[in-house]
């Protein structure tokens, strides 16, 4: 049976907990783990997950991958592939994860499968688990041969055991760059920073038009001292700037209280919001997968019940 | 110039999801559908560029008879022509077999562009528009949110985590593959949807691409054993009753937090 190979995911010099749930995902396989640390300047990075995880971990310290770069991360991890003889490739499902783990694939015509939240079983027999149409059900899929997955991060707990594992140093033709990395840019903070409020009130598609955020979104916003939020498809419909967002490409948020006015709930929204201390879900739609993370959750039309509320929270303030 | 568009047609947002009989996916028989939210916007940043300077648009898609209402769609918005990959035979294919089929198509056209969503609404692999790139032997980029062209160089800005953005040069042929909310979606006027009737619609089967035996169920390396409604768990605590008793008892919960 062969090995388990993930790539490492480094962020401001540390290796995220990303990595380190795969790893606690991996354990679970009884594969042999191994790990592939890529970047400039990471020999601790990759020394520390060969004691957290990794029964060996490869190396591979050159200035094309100093930052993402999808064809030198692919020549690289490819590399690690036929020096570690793994039979799993494991990836985080980050913007860089996403990017370049289905060429991998391509590249090892591999079976591969997307945003895994769980993997179970052993051996050869390996079900991964994962969420489709926008988080409203789950799916179970094996694989046949070689497979390359990528793990959704902050979904399981991660590795916290130790390992006796070794670091060895991997080169690779890194050559056949076409694609240039310019910059990052910082997220643009203008308007209200979210992560700042004790009170959230968020509208999703439910609110149905732009004018009904003023109307009757804001209002509660304002009624109970907090601040409006918006999911991802109203910002993408212009009807509310970016700012706004809350999810995981916007802001992530722990208020006192969340209120989800029309909102379903698409992973990428909950990642942004399920760390509140108390979630309030108001939908039409009973198996919307906001109930999943809400406290309490009102199966009704947020028309009725948000100008009710508001109204209610005014008079209760006096 | 030449630029690809890679739709998929998927069940429409609000449809009903009813698990089918053998738990491997949805009943498909009695929904809407509609061209896949993320492929809007490819479609529509493919038409702007054409818009921009003189290229040629052309759009595919895979599926049975219904996926011929999202290729006269996509004519309608402005595309030139468009390919359906009617097949059985190509039921039942991975992410792989998918873009094997894109992947011959676009041999054969050989664009100096391809777009493609980042993922599917319904499946949410993300994996199709990257794996025709590989196959294509062509750089991509992932999640953008903007898109420039300056001869044959393409700038893009990809989406990061809590809104940071990367920004990335490729050489063309390349391929991108966009986030939602790239740009503003056209709709089809009234003239483009009286003008996409004349415009041509290629049928082919994976047989007439040389792909006939990389697709289907039977190469899938990657399978769907069940699908099913996530277990419940704990979730929320409904409130029902009238909207007066529900606001009654919200107020309650939200006193209790010390809010009020």
């Amino acid at each position: 049976m062969g090995s388990i190979l993930i790539v490492a995911e480094i962020q401001k010099g540390k290796v995220r907990d990303a990595t380190f749930e795969a790893a606690a995902l991996a354990a679970k396989t009884g594969h042999d783990v191994k790990g592939l640390v890529l970047g400039q300047g990471v020999a601790a990075q990759a020394e520390e997950f060969s004691k957290r995880g990794a029964s060996e971990v490869f190396l591979l310290e050159d200035d094309a991958v100093a930052n993402y770069n999808v064809d030198a991360y692919s020549a690289a991890i490819r590399a690690a592939v036929e020096a570690s003889g793994a039979d799993i490739v494991l990836i985080s499902n980050t913007p860089s994860g996403w990017d370049v783990a289905p060429r991998i694939a391509a590249a090892l015509d591999a079976a591969f499968v997307s945003d895994c939240f769980d993997l179970q079983g052993e051996g050869d027999a390996i079900t991964y688990v994962r969420r489709v149409f926008n988080g409203k059900l789950d799916a179970k899929l094996t694989t046949t041969g070689r497979t390359v997955a990528t793990i959704q991060p902050g979904a399981t707990e991660a590795f916290d055991g130790s390992t006796d594992g070794k670091v060895t140093a991997l080169t690779a033709d890194l050559s056949g760059v076409r694609a240039k990395f310019v910059e990052t840019k910082a997220a643009e903070s203008k308007g209200v920073d979210l992560t700042k409020a004790d009170v959230i009130v968020s509208g999703g598609r439910g609110v149905g038009a732009p004018e009904k955020f003023p109307e009757v979104i804001q209002p509660l916003a304002d009624a109970l001292g907090g601040a409006m939020g918006a999911s991802r498809p109203v910002v993408d419909a212009g009807w509310l700037e970016h700012a706004y967002q809350v999810g995981s490409s916007g802001q992530v948020v722990t208020p006192k209280l969340y209120v989800a006015c029309g909102i379903s709930g698409a992973i990428q929204h909950l990642v942004g919001m399920k760390g509140s201390n108390f979630i309030i879900a108001i939908n039409k739609d009973g198996d919307a997968p906001i109930f999943e993370v809400a406290d309490v959750g009102v199966v009704a039309d947020l028309f009725e019940i948000v100008p009710a509320l508001t109204a209610a929270v005014a008079a209760a303030k006096g | 110039m030449k630029i690809l568009v890679c739709l998929k047609q998927v069940p429409h947002q609000d449809a009903r999801l009813d698990v089918n009989g053998d738990g491997t996916w949805i009943q498909e028989d009695s929904i809407k559908f509609e061209i896949n939210s993320y492929d809007t916007y490819a479609l529509e940043q493919a038409l702007r560029t054409k818009d921009a300077g003189e290229a040629e648009v052309v759009v595919a898609s895979i599926g049975p008879d219904r996926v011929t209402q999202a290729l006269r769609t996509a004519l309608g918005m402005g595309a030139d022509r468009a390919i359906h990959v009617k097949d059985d035979a190509v039921d039942g294919s991975d992410a792989l077999g998918i873009a094997k089929v894109l992947a011959a198509i676009a041999k054969e056209e050989s664009p100096d562009l391809i777009f493609t969503g980042l993922m599917a609404d319904d499946g949410n692999f993300a994996a199709v528009g990257p794996m025709v790139a590989e196959l294509m032997g062509i750089p991509s980029a992932t999640a953008v949110v903007k898109f420039e062209l300056e001869g044959d160089k393409v700038t893009v800005e990809r989406e990061l985590e809590g809104g940071a953005l990367e920004v990335v040069e490729l050489p063309t042929p390349c391929l991108v593959a966009v986030q939602t909310g790239l740009n503003q979606v056209r709709y089809a006027s009234l003239k483009g949807i009286m003008a996409a009737k004349k415009k041509p619609i290629d049928v082919k089967t994976g047989a007439d691409l040389g792909v006939a035996d990389q697709v289907g169920a039977g190469a899938a390396k990657a399978k769907i054993e069940s699908i099913y409604s996530p277990p419940k768990g704990d979730g929320a605590e409904l409130i029902e009753g009238s909207t007066d008793e529900v606001v009654g008892k919200l107020l309650t919960k939200i006193k209790e937090l010390g809010l009020l």
